[in-house]
């Protein structure tokens, strides 16, 4: 049934359709409705779950990591900070491998107090063997949300699904929200591979010494690589149930373009119509949308980006002193080719800054007269 | 307890193929027995809940109100009846210590109606069938004088253990204060004839119109049984002792006015009462006397908060329209040659320094007196014990048999049997539940001195906590409700309470007439609870120290060592090979029924 909804509504839905057992939040602006949300579906009953309250962030992804252990659907939501306080947790529930999945609303992360859009609080999250997964409308936030267990439970690592603050978080958009039974049957209940039993106890999480934690660590690493194929069969299936297409990541207009715009959110609707207005007026522009950050899609990115004469990264994030950790990797991955597109990094929007169409074409033009790759990122849009 | 198999294993992991997906351990873990890390243990052991440790008969509150909301009041009846005798009589008339010390009342300042919950248990089962404990006789034989609460007590519990009792009454009707002292508003009296039912049912034989000293000496009796226990209260006022007192139809102690209302007579008491004294037989003998339509006074030579009554008894009869003048004594009365009373002179007094009970001692206040007319002047200043019947016995010595009787112990002295004692004759607080105790420690008593038990060692293994309240089916070796180790001596407080796991519930509202209304007749006033409102309240109680089975300790347990019992049957057991004792299951049970014992203190004391 179609609703018009805000992207944290969306959230809420996803996990009532995906049937979720435990839920642990603690709430923090922008996310704090998503949990709202829940607990009232959870008081109402429209969502069999526990729902334990907690003192933080922290103990929200501990509590995950026990209800996990013990063989349920679990799934929690923060943002920025939030983010943040659980990262050690992060850490233990990947290396635990429990299929945990998370919404995270991408906002700036203190000091210096900002509440607004940024992708730098999941971005700084990139080595914590979390599936990460970029939303542009609250309908992907909705569809991604059920994605992210079948993913999750197929792997065996926890999937992050990330939406910009305020401009999905808080903006309405119309939803399809599918039928329950019609995700029931895309998403069946979860079967641990291992249950916890008194008859034959078992130690979780236990030691790895030296002999074998790097083993271990190999395996995770092929987990996530893993990802990218299961994910592609998932988005396929999900198709078939749902209508709605989705893939690692989208190229808009890319087979003969010479010049890539890629983006990350919702800057990529802004990006999206640009690209429509210079196609228009001859030019051979194409867009390419990050969906899946992690695992890293390399041959992926490579195919579509390779062909191009420019790749112009946008990053609403910024590692300072490095750049934007998008055009950073996208560089990485381009580098092996022995014919590659000069990458020019654009950082713009931090903190809930708008970035315009115009933006999009200034920055398009700004890179007509370099022929080489300049040094550093450039500040779109800096006061100066 | 089923012991978990061992298999353990070593896997040899050659590749990171042979790592689980899920990092878990491929075999299991019980070859690792992490029990010897331990230091201290956790055992469990369910506990005396501050409302029994503060019940002077140590009602098993707990268990009856765990039966009640299992739905059985058959059940929780006769569980409730095995430390008491008479739920629907203590359910009226009772003080309530339990529900001042209930741990909801400690924390949250209102505490399960224990004393509704027993009333309606009472009403809810008749007294009369057969008693699903009820012995055959031991052979040996019980008399007792006096079928007040004690008395009733004692044959009761006496009854339990085998003897076969006669209780001897002085009065046309049996009940004792129950009867004669207690007015009609506070225990109808079809609820004592329906309980004097029951006693005769369990074969107790009662003999009314029988006055030790007058119809039966107590040498006879003494030759006649085996064990008499004296329980013959105190039923002779304290004379006022005023200049101008005659013998009068219009002055009268309270307990006679008392006596006499409720043995059916209708006392012609006038227009207007005095009441003077400020305990409970003068609240009683005011608000009987409101109820036969006249203007009441009570008059205290002490300030309101000395009052020995009971607090809510004097609000109750403040409710109605009794007046209250304080710091005034009387001193003369005025009659009339036909014997009326013209008036009494009161005397002013004001509190001067501390006396022996640590009150401030009520002294004249000089020049100051003033005084009020009155038809009938009730004095009700104090009651003591009527000896007569200890004749033969010198006073002295009636004393010390009274004071060593009273301990449950017996004394041989000047009499062929063994003699105990207790009720308001021997020095306790005289209330109803205090008497059923005494009668209950003489029944053990006695038993202890028929089976050559040391009664001092009896004592310290069945009483209750750290009081005087002695478990009867500790005595008898009945099982707990709970099929698990209960220490008796052990009580749990407020602090044992894990306020996290309990919400503050507020008290069913009782229905009570207004005072307006209910000083028109003698009918009770306030509503028993229904089924509904009992199990309601019932479900307030939080069940201190005793295991709930709610599985917080299973649920908490780090090493899955606290194990449900297998075939349904109650509690958890604890695999000690792999509790590493580090208490969390201690801690986070709500009601403090898990204690941590230290391990070598605790296997020194199986090896001793």
């Amino acid at each position: 049934m179609k609703q018009v909804i805000k992207g944290n509504h969306a959230v809420s839905h996803g996990v009532r359709l995906s049937r979720v057992q435990v839920v642990s939040a603690y709430p923090i602006t922008p996310q704090t409705s998503v949990v709202e949300e829940l607990s009232e579906m959870c008081a109402k009953r429209d969502l069999d779950a526990s729902f334990i309250k907690v003192e933080s962030e922290h103990s929200a992804m501990a509590a995950l990591l026990g209800a996990s252990t013990t063989g349920v659907r679990t799934f929690t939501a923060t943002s920025g900070n939030g983010l943040l306080y659980m990262h050690e947790v992060l850490h233990w529930v990947a290396g635990a491998r429990l299929p945990i999945v998370m919404a995270n609303v991408n906002r700036a992360v203190g000091g210096v107090w900002n509440i607004w859009a940024d992708q730098s609080d999941s971005l700084a999250q990139d080595s914590t063997g979390w599936i990460q997964i970029y939303c542009e409308s609250n309908q992907e936030v909705l569809d991604s949300i059920i994605m992210a267990f079948k993913l999750a439970e197929k792997i065996l690592l926890p999937v992050m699904i990330t939406y910009d603050a305020f401009f999905l978080s808080h903006t309405s958009e119309i939803v399809d929200v599918p039928d329950i039974s019609t995700v029931d049957d895309f998403l069946p209940p979860y079967r641990p591979i291992v249950e916890p039993n008194f008859e034959q106890p078992k130690m979780f999480g236990g030691f790895f010494a030296i002999d074998y934690f790097y083993e271990q660590r190999y395996n995770m690493h092929q987990a996530a690589k893993e990802a990218l194929g299961s994910y592609q069969s998932i988005c396929r299936e999900f198709q078939d149930a749902f209508g709605r297409k989705y893939d690692i990541l989208e190229g808009y207009r890319t087979e003969d373009a010479d010049t890539i715009v890629v983006t990350a959110g919702t800057i990529t609707s802004v990006a999206r119509l640009t690209v429509d207005k210079l196609r228009k007026q001859g030019e051979k522009i194409g867009l390419m949308k990050i969906r899946m950050f992690r695992p890293q899609p390399t041959m992926m990115w490579q195919q579509v980006l390779g062909t191009a004469q420019k790749v112009i990264v946008i990053d609403r994030n910024l590692s300072p002193g490095s750049g934007g950790a998008f055009a950073n990797e996208i560089q990485a991955a381009l580098y092996p080719l022995s014919k590659r597109p000069i990458v020019f990094s654009i950082i713009a929007g931090l903190g809930g800054r708008d970035v315009t169409p115009q933006d999009i074409e200034g920055i398009v033009q700004h890179t007509r007269g370099h022929k080489n790759c300049p040094e550093g990122p450039l500040f779109w849009g800096l006061k100066q | 307890m089923k012991k978990r198999s061992e298999n353990a294993k070593i896997f040899d992991y050659n590749t990171f193929r042979d790592l689980t997906p899920l990092n878990c351990s491929v075999g299991d873990m019980l070859h690792n027995k992490t029990g010897s890390w331990r230091f201290i243990k956790p055992v469990f052991e369910d506990k005396i809940p501050a409302c029994q440790h503060a019940c002077p008969a140590g009602s098993d509150i707990e268990a009856w109100i765990k039966l009640m909301l299992r739905g059985n009041f058959e059940a929780a009846y006769w569980h409730l009846k095995r430390e008491q005798p008479f739920p629907a009589v203590l359910g009226r008339t009772c003080y309530k210590f339990c529900q001042k010390s209930c741990n909801h009342n400690t924390l949250y300042d209102s505490s399960i109606q224990i004393n509704e919950l027993e009333k309606f248990l009472g009403d809810q089962v008749s007294p009369v069938q057969s008693h699903p404990l009820l012995p055959a006789y031991n052979g040996k034989t019980l008399a007792i004088i006096g079928s007040g609460p004690a008395g009733m007590s004692n044959a009761y519990f006496a009854r339990l253990l085998g003897y076969q009792v006669t209780i001897f009454e002085r009065l046309p009707k049996p009940g004792g204060i129950l009867r004669v002292g207690i007015p009609e508003y506070r225990l109808e009296k079809n609820i004592l004839d329906r309980e004097f039912e029951g006693l005769a049912q369990m074969g107790i034989s009662i003999h009314c119109n029988q006055c030790i000293g007058r119809d039966l000496s107590l040498e006879e009796i003494s030759r006649q049984y085996d064990n008499v226990f004296l329980a013959t209260g105190v039923h002779k006022s304290l004379k006022l002792e005023l200049e101008g007192e005659k013998d009068s139809q219009h002055i009268s102690s309270g307990l006679e006015f008392l006596k006499n209302l409720s043995l059916g007579a209708t006392p012609d008491i006038g227009k207007s009462v005095i009441v003077v004294g400020g305990g409970n037989t003068a609240i009683d003998a005011a608000r009987s006397a409101l109820r036969l339509g006249a203007q009441v006074t009570v008059v205290y030579r002490r300030t309101q908060d000395q009052m020995p009554a009971h607090e809510h008894e004097v609000q109750e009869a403040i409710q109605e329209g009794v007046d209250f003048r304080f710091l005034a004594s009387p001193e003369k009365i005025r009659m009339d040659p036909n014997g009326r009373i013209r008036e009494i002179i009161f005397g002013e007094m004001e509190l001067g320094p501390e006396d022996e009970s640590g009150r401030r001692r009520p002294v004249k206040k000089p020049g100051g007196s003033f005084s009020m007319p009155a038809d009938t002047l009730i004095s009700a200043i104090g009651e003591m014990p009527d000896f007569d019947y200890l004749q033969g016995i010198d006073s002295a010595c009636a004393r010390q048999i009274l004071s060593i009787a009273a301990d449950g112990q017996a004394r041989m002295a000047s009499l062929p049997c063994a003699v105990f004692a207790g009720g308001d004759i021997v020095d306790i607080p005289h209330t109803v539940i205090h008497a059923v105790s005494a009668g209950k420690r003489a029944a053990i008593g006695m038993d202890c001195v028929n089976k050559q038990l040391d009664f001092e060692t009896v004592q310290r293994s069945i009483s209750i906590g750290r009081g005087n309240a002695l478990s009867f089916s500790k005595y008898m070796g009945w099982p707990c409700l709970n099929p698990v180790p209960q220490n008796i001596h052990a009580v749990a407080g407020a602090e044992h309470i894990v306020m996290d796991y309990f919400k503050n519930t507020s008290a069913s509202k009782i229905e009570i007439t207004t005072g307006e209304k209910r000083k028109q007749d003698f009918g009770p006033y306030r509503q028993t609870l229904s089924k509904e409102m009992a199990l309601k309240e019932a479900g307030r109680c939080m069940h201190c120290g005793r295991c709930m089975e709610c599985n917080n300790c299973l649920i908490f347990c780090p090493d899955s060592s606290v194990l449900p019992r297998e075939n349904g049957q109650f509690g958890y057991d604890i695999d000690y090979d792999y509790c590493k004792g580090c208490g969390i299951c201690s801690v986070e049970c709500p009601r403090g029924s898990i204690v941590m014992l230290d391990e070598e203190a605790s296997l020194a004391s199986q090896e001793a």
